[in-house]
């Protein structure tokens, strides 16, 4: 909503520049402002001091039963808790049915927070402390409820912590991938879809990083942080491109969200490789010893690239997925116990980051060209300074690398056409 | 095809009432909290009444706020016939096979990986492994001692008697009696001191 905004009054100055140079006629300018959809409510200076004194409120009476708590008998600390919840959700359906879809998601998002408050409550009072990750995911059920039936994103959001927590406790617990997560986070990409809602997509696409993490670092000892996340990564954008490349807008918008959480895991997969892939980090085993499942999600986000690339037909669908490919490739064929500097390594994921810069220019997806701008300053700055190994070698290194990428430029410029300033 | 199943889904919501909804919303929250209570509830009214008998915590495990941290006899128990064998997980659920004592304290029989058959007056109790699963080379298999934690570690007490219980738990003075299901769940049904009860815990 932000952004459409920052887009109207942009479009507004253009139209009246454009008007004023004869561009275009006024009728013209005129017919454009009556195509424009009417811009959803905003929130209003008297909205936002009201959510002020809506919150000192709340925050006095929270502290005055904190005050009383023990005083308070048990039942009656539970009706507070249960009134508090049907206050949230009540005001919630009020300023619903008012016009006032922000404080609605607001209340929605309180009443989930409140839920969560009264699970640690209940379990104090009835001495339930024993499972916390339980907790945890019956807050996320509760919060995840609520979103459905409110369509609050701020609900959305809760429910995607809380499940995020239960998911890291349980990996922490049993160290092996809480697969289980996958249901919460499903369900909450089936809502964000059903929303069609940027920031739902954002939710859910941030709500995979955490889990991707606690895998790869609570692994067993034979596990590559950086491998695990590799493959994370490369099912992230690979999926999220091939979703942006669907014909059904929700998918695309939602794809094209994904997609760029894809890019900025695969940059700094793509970092964290050529820092560990010295020789003085190289304790791990090999890729055999590496589990199926990630192996499988790699391959995965593979196929979905090439199938978005064989759909759209596109050059920078075709860049990312040689992204993708190349990040794979340094982080599966370089041996692990090799001697030596990983200078096929380094090269590939050098290589990894420009496909990444040159895709993003030609899908004009800027998130994506920052990412890979990113990636290349890390993986450089990675190589420069490797704990282990000869400085005057990375150096040769890095200015045959150097001399590759000019004369690469110079072909380019000699045989791509240049778009016009 | 996702998202040509919930966009109808999302449609037939937006033609409900709100109030319907935020009001289907806060009675689904209501209800998990209630069902949390009854559960225990039900643990409390079912359950086998066990006595048990606390011990010394570590210091650095203390009070925290105002509830006591409550350690058992049956807290730390030998793995035997559980060493050596692959424990599955960090902290995996294992069964305490439990029998009273001439003083009716129930003491610890045998440790299992699985539910295993008891015959009154034994009782089956359930816990979770806190730590003692992750010995042998690939860190995978049960230890000597197992550490075991049964749900019945944390006792909140009104303010300014957390103190006064832990004195008494440390003088071996403390003992409770828990209600455990067949299943093996347990809750805490009531704290004695020298053998009298002192907290009764209401269902609800």
């Amino acid at each position: 909503m932000m952004f459409d905004r920052a887009y109207r009054q942009r479009l507004e100055a253009d139209l009246a520049r454009w008007e004023a140079d004869g561009v275009i006629p006024p009728a013209a300018v005129a017919a454009i402002r009556v195509a424009l959809p009417p811009l959803a409510p905003g929130i209003n200076i008297a909205v936002v001091v009201a959510i002020v004194g809506g919150l000192l409120i709340a925050a006095a009476f929270l502290a005055f039963v904190a005050a009383h708590w023990i005083e308070i008998a048990r039942l009656l600390r539970l009706a507070i808790l249960f009134a508090g919840i049907l206050t949230a959700h009540g005001l919630g359906a009020w300023f619903a049915r008012a016009g006032q879809p922000m404080l609605a998601d607001l209340c929605a998002a309180v009443g989930a927070i409140i839920f969560g408050a009264g699970i640690a409550l209940v379990g104090q009072m009835y001495h339930l402390g024993g499972d916390f990750a339980g907790g945890m995911l019956l807050w996320a059920v509760g919060a995840l409820a609520t979103a459905t039936l409110t369509g609050s994103r701020g609900a959305l959001a809760v429910a995607l912590v809380a499940a995020s927590i239960w998911s890291c406790m349980r990996v922490i617990e049993t160290d092996v991938p809480h697969f289980a997560f996958v249901v919460p986070w499903l369900l909450a990409g089936g809502l964000a879809l059903a929303w069609n809602s940027r920031v739902a997509a954002h939710l859910v696409a941030v709500a995979a990083l955490p889990w991707w993490i606690a895998s790869a670092f609570q692994a067993p000892h034979d596990f590559r942080p950086s491998f695990v996340l590799a493959n994370g990564a490369a099912l992230l954008f690979g999926g999220g491109i091939a979703l942006a490349a669907s014909r059904r807008p929700r998918a695309a918008q939602a794809g094209s969200v994904l997609s760029t959480y894809g890019a900025f895991s695969l940059a700094g997969v793509a970092i964290l490789e050529a820092t560990l892939a010295n020789e003085v980090f190289r304790t791990y085993a090999g890729l055999a010893d590496q589990p199926l499942w990630t192996i499988s999600c790699g391959v995965a986000g593979v196929i979905l690239a090439f199938a978005a690339t064989a759909t759209t037909r596109s050059a920078g669908t075709a860049f990312a997925t040689g992204a993708i490919g190349l990040v794979l490739a340094a982080v599966a064929l370089w041996m692990p116990r090799q001697s030596g500097e990983p200078w096929l390594a380094y090269a590939a994921l050098l290589c990894a980051m420009l496909c990444l810069v040159v895709s993003g220019m030609l899908d004009a997806a800027r998130p994506r060209i920052v990412a890979g701008w990113l990636g290349i300053a890390g993986v450089i700055a990675a190589i420069t300074w490797a704990v282990k190994g000869s400085l005057l070698n990375r150096s040769v290194f890095l200015a045959v690398a150097g001399m590759a990428a000019v004369v690469l430029a110079l072909v380019l410029n000699r045989f791509v056409p240049r778009s016009r300033e | 095809m996702m998202t040509m199943s919930v966009a109808p889904l999302a449609e037939r919501l937006a033609r409900i009432p709100k109030l319907v909804l935020f009001g289907a919303a806060a009675l689904a929250q209501v209800a998990l909290l209630t069902l949390m209570i009854i559960d225990r509830g039900q643990i409390l009214r079912d359950g086998t009444e066990v006595t048990l008998q606390t011990r010394p915590v570590d210091p650095r495990d203390f009070l925290r706020g105002d509830y006591v941290v409550l350690g058992y006899d049956i807290t730390q128990l030998p793995a035997g016939p559980l060493k050596d064998q692959p424990s599955g997980e960090r902290n995996p659920l294992v069964y305490v096979k439990l029998a009273p004592n001439r003083d009716g304290v129930y003491q610890a029989l045998s440790v299992h990986a699985g539910p295993v058959a008891v015959t009154s007056p034994e009782v089956l109790i359930r816990g979770r492994l806190a730590y003692g699963a992750s010995c042998g080379s690939k860190r995978d298999t049960f230890c000597d001692t197992l550490t075991v934690r049964y749900n019945l570690e944390s006792y909140f007490v009104p303010q300014g008697e957390g103190r006064k219980l832990e004195d008494v738990r440390n003088q071996g003075k403390l003992s409770i009696v828990a209600a455990v299901l067949p299943s093996g769940r347990a809750a805490i049904k009531r704290l004695l001191i020298d053998g009298k009860p002192v907290y009764e815990e209401p269902w609800f």
